[in-house]
């Protein structure tokens, strides 16, 4: 690679309030198109804009968690255009006093290491309507109209898609555990434009910026800025200069495709907001927005990590805030955290897998959870315990207890003494497996293991029998 | 004469007398509106005004506004109610919702009878640019003069004994000014002590709910109903309301009163500065001290460029939402720019137009240092010059007209003199500084009404009210309509 590539992030995250950004209207996804509306998010005349607290509080909690500054005297600006899907015709938007600035987050470049991204702002503003166009008609949606946003912008720190993709996840993980956002790229709850440019190792001038467009995955991230750096590549190499464009990412393709060349860049001809006092955050407020923010992935991850888990499976709980929130209820009152997370790894994900639902529907209670790994640490074998979890599903609200009284199933026997009879009464009438154990048949061993089982009727631990036996096997 | 000619104070007294009741005040006033030459009205609503009254039985004695029939600018969203702004782009709306002061005014048991005609969108101060067309001065049956605007229409049926008061918007002294022109008390109070919900944007940081009344104490009595915290309007005072009342019937003595010596050497008309002396010495009689204070020429020179720069900013980006797509005639194209280009072109006149080009121009990234930006600025200090006098007086006096009302089709005064810059534009002052502002009658020249403006410091509206009733004792001019001055002679 003969060039740096110089790559900046905006990031709009739809917050999940229960109302708009600035009127009353609910703010929920789910209903039928133009219901959740009112006379402000329609833009009706004398209609006035009301902040959203609930909005500030997440914005604040965000910010924090991207070690922001925080300005403690909010202020909104208009941003003003023309469009169709844009009601008032100007967004409400923070252009001159984002509510968090100066901010950074640290993510894993390519090659592993640790890497500082400085974040420039963070700010408040609306979103607009959707639009379905037809052939020879558009509609319009008034829905998504005002639904509280914030945008996060980075400064051009980032200088590969792998570093690009880890920061995007980052700041996923912020906004869904901040209970911001449900974060979700594929619904376009989280929406990532990319601007990038290269230039020769060693340069101090930027290169022609281009900008990719509504990205839907964190893998389309990497995979569209690897395609697009070796494109830009390519490119200069063959003196042919870059474009100031739009571009968007062709997931079947996997390449960036052209969307338009951009000409002047709009006048959007910002000034404050005359319709919305300035609102003065007291150091309460936002010290309580602070302290009551959930419990961040992070800090999750690592008291997961402290409690045993690997990394791998405590990533895998936390891939999913309901998971993650499932997990939290069932390690209530658990005697081991690592076995909950076992079960939760293996039978519950696998059991959701193949039904295809989401862990908010999976029937088993976190405590029945709990009640069944704490069998398996009270000594029943994992695979009594999965037979009591098997049995519960199948028979929807059979306790655990309930399930293993009807599978009947029994403590094995582990105490050494115990054990240690049958081992005697196996190696008694066994000498030709002795013979070959001592000749080196290491396979000999198993056998004599299979023998006590047999004799015991499963009913003693294979593990204290496999400790004895290798113990008075020498004997002989 | 009837009872529409009288104060709010004194129609009440009736009501509670059942001399008359709200059925029928409503029913004359409606037929005052129809016999009505002055082109006031936008929609006469006597369905739902006939209809409440009728259910307005018993007299409620704490509620001064119980059973009085009123006007409203067509700025304020009517729910149900067709509401144009006297716009063409507006044909047809009617809003889902009433702004907060028709709804206080509805609770209060006021009655709406009519929306009234207004300058287009409310730019525009001669009453002469509404869809509707001109709006006359009623004390000229001969409709040669202006009554002024924008709130054309509300000035007219409150000077012509419609109704006793009318609710207006003064965003560079759309009230003050036809109040002046028509001999009314139009009342600004101070930002953001009456909810603006519902009021159309024109420019939200001048934008002020105003009204029309015939006396000092019916300005109180239509304030107390309308002051007070909106939850809908952020902008709104947390400020309690005061007894709007509680001052009236004090006297002059002691009240300092300054008077802005350039505004007055700006203005030509002997006979007015003669009137503006003798109520000046009649209000030092009564124990005022009057003082004539200097305000650097320079800053009210420019408050008509400024008021232009900031007004036609804020509007051109409050009414870019009118575009043919929401409300409003729906004009046709093909492309969404086509919908919105000829929703434009077709519903905004000429001089809307040109005010939105001066705004845009204003705004764009390379004029906005030079043009709004230093426009806020000067802004802030003319707030400055004037808060700076109002630290040691209680109120700023001046002519609120540099003449009685203009004739129409006359070509408009030098536009670059000192009369134009300064007495015609200065109460814009009360705009920039959103301070308490009110017109009141002075007197009549060739028998047209001209009044003075006073404007005192923020939230103080009950020391406002009681300094000009005062004025109003020595003028003689309370409770002044077309009818009164008929049968009176004055």
């Amino acid at each position: 690679m003969n060039f740096e590539a110089i790559i900046g992030l905006e990031i709009h995250v739809e917050m999940k309030t229960k109302s708009k950004m600035f009127s009353a209207s609910p703010n929920s996804f789910s209903r039928d198109p133009n219901t959740e509306v009112t006379v402000l998010d329609m833009a009706y005349p004398g209609a006035m804009p009301r902040p959203n607290k609930q909005a500030v509080i997440n914005a604040i909690r965000v910010a924090n968690a991207l070690h922001m500054t925080i300005d403690q005297d909010v202020y909104f600006d208009r941003k003003n255009y023309f469009y169709a899907d844009l009601p008032k015709g100007f967004q409400i938007t923070q252009q001159f006093r984002p509510i968090g600035s100066h901010g950074y987050l640290d993510v894993l470049d390519k090659e592993g290491n640790t890497k500082r991204i400085k974040i420039e702002r963070i700010h408040m503003e609306e979103d607009t309507c959707k639009q379905l166009h037809f052939a020879d008609y558009s509609l319009l949606d008034y829905n998504r109209a005002g639904v509280p946003l914030i945008e996060i912008v980075s400064e051009p720190d980032i200088r590969s898609g792998t570093e690009a993709m880890h920061y995007v996840e980052a700041i996923r993980n912020i906004v869904v555990y901040s209970q911001t956002s449900d974060g979700k790229m594929e619904e376009g709850s989280l929406r990532c434009d990319v601007n990038i440019s290269l230039r020769p190792y060693g340069s101090n001038k930027f290169g022609t910026k281009v900008e990719i467009k509504n990205i839907n995955s964190l893998k389309n991230i990497e995979q569209a800025l690897d395609y697009e750096i070796q494109r830009q590549s390519a490119c200069i190499l063959s003196g042919i200069p870059i474009q100031q464009e739009t571009r968007r990412f062709d997931e079947a393709s996997g390449k960036t495709v052209l969307m338009r060349v951009k000409t002047d860049a709009v006048d959007y001809k910002y000034f404050c907001e005359p319709n919305i006092a300035p609102i003065h955050l007291s150091d309460e407020f936002v010290k309580n927005a602070i302290d009551t923010c959930p419990e961040l992935y992070d800090a999750k991850k690592e008291r997961y990590l402290k409690a045993g888990l690997s990394d791998k499976d405590a990533e895998i709980i936390l891939s999913n805030i309901d998971m993650a929130a499932y997990f939290e209820k069932a390690i209530e009152g658990a005697k081991s955290v690592k076995t909950v997370a076992n079960f939760l790894i293996v039978e519950v994900n696998g059991y959701l897998n193949k039904q295809g639902c989401p862990i908010t529907e999976f029937p088993l209670q976190a405590k029945d959870l709990t009640e069944i790994s704490n069998m398996q640490e009270d000594g029943f074998t994992h695979k009594q315990c999965a037979d009591i979890f098997n049995y519960c599903l199948e028979n929807e609200g059979t306790s655990p207890a309930d399930a293993k009284a009807a599978l009947k199933i029994e403590k094995q026997i582990s105490d050494d003494g115990a054990v240690l009879e049958f081992v005697t009464a196996v190696l008694d009438a066994n000498p030709q497996s002795i013979e070959d154990f001592k000749a080196g048949k290491d396979r000999a061993i198993g056998f004599l293991i299979g023998q006590v089982m047999k004799m015991a009727k499963g009913k003693v631990n294979p593990a204290a029998v496999a400790k004895v036996m290798n113990i008075e096997i020498r004997k002989r | 004469m009837s009872y529409l000619d009288l104060t709010i104070a004194e129609i009440h007294r009736a009501l509670l007398e059942k001399k008359v009741t709200p059925l029928e005040l409503t029913k004359e006033a409606l037929e005052r509106a129809k016999a009505n030459k002055e082109n006031a009205f936008e929609t006469i609503c006597e369905k739902e005004a006939l209809e409440f009254a009728a259910t307005l039985t018993e007299p409620e004695e704490d509620n001064l506004l119980w059973g009085i029939p009123y006007v409203a600018k067509d700025n304020f969203s009517t729910k149900g109610i067709e509401t144009t702004a006297s716009s063409n782009i507006l044909n047809g709306y009617v809003p889902l919702f009433d702004a907060t002061v028709i709804k206080k005014l509805r609770e209060k048991k006021a009655i709406l009878i009519a929306k009234t005609t207004l300058d287009e969108l409310a730019m525009g101060g001669s009453g002469t640019t509404g869809h509707k067309g001109i709006t006359y001065n009623p004390y000229d049956p001969e409709h040669k003069h202006q009554i002024g605007g924008s709130s054309c229409g509300s000035a007219v049926c409150v000077a012509a004994g419609i109704v006793p008061f009318a609710l207006g918007s003064d965003t560079g002294d759309s009230v003050r000014k036809p109040a002046s022109y028509g001999g009314l008390v139009g009342m600004k109070p101070t930002w953001g002590r009456i909810s603006r919900y519902g009021l159309f944007p024109f420019a939200p940081s001048l934008d002020h709910v105003a009204y029309f009344t015939r006396s000092a104490e019916d300005s109180a009595i239509v304030l107390q109903a309308l002051a007070g915290r909106d939850e809908y309007d952020s902008t709104s005072s947390f400020k309690p309301v005061e007894d709007y009342s509680s001052k009236l019937g004090e006297s002059l003595k002691g009240k300092r009163i300054a008077v802005i010596q350039e505004i007055l050497d700006s203005i030509s008309n002997k006979e007015l500065l003669d009137a503006f002396r003798k109520s000046v010495e009649a209000m030092k009689a009564a124990g005022a001290c009057v003082d004539y204070v200097h305000f650097p020429l320079d800053l009210l020179k420019s408050i008509y460029a400024t008021y232009i720069v900031i007004s036609s900013a804020e509007a051109t980006s409050n009414n870019a939402n009118l575009d043919g797509i929401k409300f409003g005639p729906f004009r046709g194209g093909k492309t969404y720019q086509e919908v919105m280009f000829n929703a434009r072109t077709q519903g905004f006149s000429e001089l809307i137009k040109r005010r939105f080009v001066i705004g845009s121009f204003a705004l764009m990234s390379e004029n906005q240092q030079e043009l709004f930006i230093r426009a806020q600025r000067n802004r802030a200090k003319i707030v400055e010059a004037t808060n700076n006098i109002l630290k040691e007086y209680d109120a700023i006096l001046a002519p609120a007209s540099p003449k009685t009302a203009p004739v129409l089709g006359s070509s408009s005064s030098d536009k670059l003199s000192n009369e134009y810059l300064i007495a015609d534009n200065f109460m814009a002052i009360g705009n920039f500084a959103g301070l308490p502002s009110v017109t009141v009658p002075l007197t009549f020249i060739d028998g047209l009404p001209i009044g003075v403006n006073f404007t005192s410091k923020a939230f103080d509206e009950a020391g406002l009210f009681s300094i000009i009733q005062a004025y109003e004792d020595i003028t003689g001019l309370k409770g002044i309509s077309t009818n009164v001055r008929k049968e009176a002679k004055l």
